[in-house]
């Protein structure tokens, strides 16, 4: 029996079973034999050229739809020698020209891509409707540019407000020195003393608005790093020195152990001492009582170096491990009353950490205080000094 | 490795890929030149070092296997982003903007990638007056190391495969890219010898 079936009756089997699996998955089915006729076509190909199968059947193709351009026929006397071939909707965007007598906008407008499949003795066109993905291209195309001129926006924004912000604050702390050295005559105790005051949230307003610059600037991608030798010992100490009075102040011991020989690391040593503080000073305001250590660990054969910040404070939850780095946040918000802060200070650090090539982790345990570790290459974005912005530096760790 | 008349094989590329522009200025309406500035012939284990000398970063392929007289893998390699510039050019601006890789762009691709394999690889089965047929294109956009995987072939014949550095020029621009087919020692003695007798 099998040896009946001629090649024209497999292709018109095959055809017959492709076009009903094409109207399953939306998809136009036409069926062509060696002399490209239409053997077969299914619903959908009837539905959006607003023919009946029985009208198309038989038909030269070019002859059905005389729209098809000399290299869409040539690509299909390809596929029926046996290539399979794609005409691509970027290049043959109207490749079935339909306009059935509907008149349905949407079937004139069709975007298409074809794949000719070779088949026994003739080819199959699966003939895709991408009108909606162009569309939707189209409107990513529209979000990318426009989140790009977002960007471009926020950028010019960050530089005119660091100037704008700084500079009023520079000026009510100078005014303020200025009226207590008593330039403007002479002033009294209580004056002095509130002076002091605003001096000292002056201050306090320009460490903020320097936090959230910075991470305005390496959320842009525009934050630069600038390399240069230094000691991690140096680095480490002169970090401890800048928290030590409040320690004091608190009752707090601050254990510092550094490595015995100087440790060269090649760094942006701004940054890593921004990093320092800011875990460091973390472990001071959050510690009611007891002791903060601070320790510099060279990481053998790594090429790294870890800085450690351990402290006796509440400690973290598990479940608030991850989300202290996010912005904005800090664990307990009876806490974030207590201490004051933008709850942006470990997720600059761990920014920074990541920018310079290494790593802000933590451990801990509630009650059982919290373990913070910096881990930096000992040399950071390669062996000479440059500047790189904060883009380049994440194409290349 | 079998001796094969390399100047035959770089004039059947020639002629290959002086179709494959021929057919690209047709569907695109432009005028498209596709030159063929080198041609290697090597054993399938030294393409990774070639390759690396030739390409970097993220690579975009259109990759075909082939049958019939010779058989084997034929692979379209560009770098990422000189892709979705050829099919910007390619498509008026319409796909490929901004440097991405679109649906759009990756199947004006792969439809590209289909015209210069096939017109080099026919060059083959004309002159070997055999058929060769190929697989429907398909893309990816990879490393290079995972392109040499996909290439990996279980074996006992020796692989070798020629490398063809092409350039794509059109609208005053030139965009560089790279045919590779790779084949078993039986189809490369089989060309070796249609060379010989044909082209020599």
């Amino acid at each position: 029996m099998a040896a009946d079936v001629t090649p024209a009756d497999e292709l018109q089997l095959h055809a017959a079973q492709a076009c009903e699996m094409g109207d399953l998955l939306g998809v136009g089915v036409i069926a062509v034999n060696r002399d490209l006729k239409i053997t077969c076509c299914n619903k959908w190909i009837e539905r959006s050229s607003g023919r009946t199968a029985a009208e198309l059947v038989g038909m030269q193709l070019q002859l059905a739809f005389p729209e098809l351009r000399t290299f869409a026929i040539a690509a299909f006397e390809r596929a029926v020698q046996g290539s399979a071939v794609l005409l691509s909707h970027g290049l043959h965007r109207h490749l079935f020209s339909f306009a059935p007598p509907s008149g349905l906008e949407r079937f004139a407008n069709m975007q298409q891509s074809a794949r000719l499949v070779p088949m026994t003795d003739g080819a199959l066109a699966l003939i895709e409707d991408v009108t909606e993905r162009v569309a939707r291209e189209e409107e990513m195309r529209d979000a990318f540019s426009r989140a790009d001129a977002a960007n471009r926006a926020k950028a010019n924004f960050l530089a005119s407000m660091s100037h704008e912000l700084r500079t009023p604050i520079g000026a009510i702390a100078g005014y303020a020195d200025l009226i207590g050295d008593g330039l403007f005559g002479p002033v009294t105790t209580t004056q002095v003393q509130h002076l002091a005051r605003i001096k000292s949230v002056a201050g306090h307003l320009l460490r903020i608005v320097e936090e959230i610059l910075v991470f305005a600037r390496v959320e842009a991608g525009r934050e630069e790093v600038n390399l240069s030798a230094a000691d991690a010992n140096e680095l480490a100490s002169s970090a401890a020195e800048s928290v030590e009075p409040q320690a004091i102040q608190k009752g707090l011991e601050l254990r510092v152990s550094l490595g015995s020989v100087p440790i060269e690391m090649w760094t942006d040593q701004v940054k890593t001492r921004q990093i320092l503080i800011n875990l460091l000073g973390n472990a001071v305001k959050f510690t009611p009582s007891g002791a903060v250590t601070f320790s510099v660990m060279p990481l053998d054969e790594s090429g790294r170096i870890a800085f450690l910040v351990e402290d006796t404070g509440p400690g973290i939850p598990l479940h608030e491990m991850e989300r202290i780095f996010e912005p904005f946040t800090q664990v307990d918000s009876t806490l974030s009353r207590s201490h004051e802060g933008t709850g942006l200070g470990l997720s600059v650090s761990r920014k920074l950490a990541r920018l310079l090539g290494g790593d802000l982790t933590v451990a801990s345990e509630p009650g059982a205080g919290s373990r913070f570790m910096v881990t930096l290459p000992l040399i950071s974005g390669g062996a000479s000094k440059r500047k790189l912005s904060a883009a380049q530096v994440a194409a290349e760790v | 490795m079998p001796i094969v008349d390399m100047d035959a094989l770089t004039e059947l590329f020639n002629v290959g890929l002086h179709r494959a522009a021929a057919s690209l200025s047709e569907v695109t309406s432009q005028r498209i030149v596709v030159d063929l500035p080198k041609l290697w012939l090597l054993p399938i284990r030294d393409i990774e070092v070639r390759l690396r000398e030739l390409l970097a970063g993220e690579l975009a392929t259109v990759h075909q296997v082939f049958s019939g007289a010779v058989a084997g893998d034929a692979v379209l390699l560009i770098e990422q982003d000189k892709a979705a510039s050829l099919t910007n050019l390619m498509t008026d601006g319409d796909a490929g903007q901004g440097g991405r890789l679109d649906e759009s762009a990756r199947e004006v691709l792969a439809e590209v990638g289909n015209i210069v394999l096939g017109a080099c690889l026919s060059g083959f089965g004309d002159m070997l007056h055999l058929k060769v047929t190929f697989s429907v294109p398909s893309i990816h956009v990879d490393s290079l190391g995972a392109v040499l995987q996909a290439l990996a072939v279980e074996s006992n014949e020796d692989q070798f495969a020629v490398i063809a550095a092409t350039r794509f020029r059109l609208s005053d621009r030139a965009v560089e890219g790279y045919l590779l087919i790779a084949v078993g020692a039986q189809s490369l003695e089989r060309i070796s010898s249609a060379l010989t007798l044909h082209g020599g």
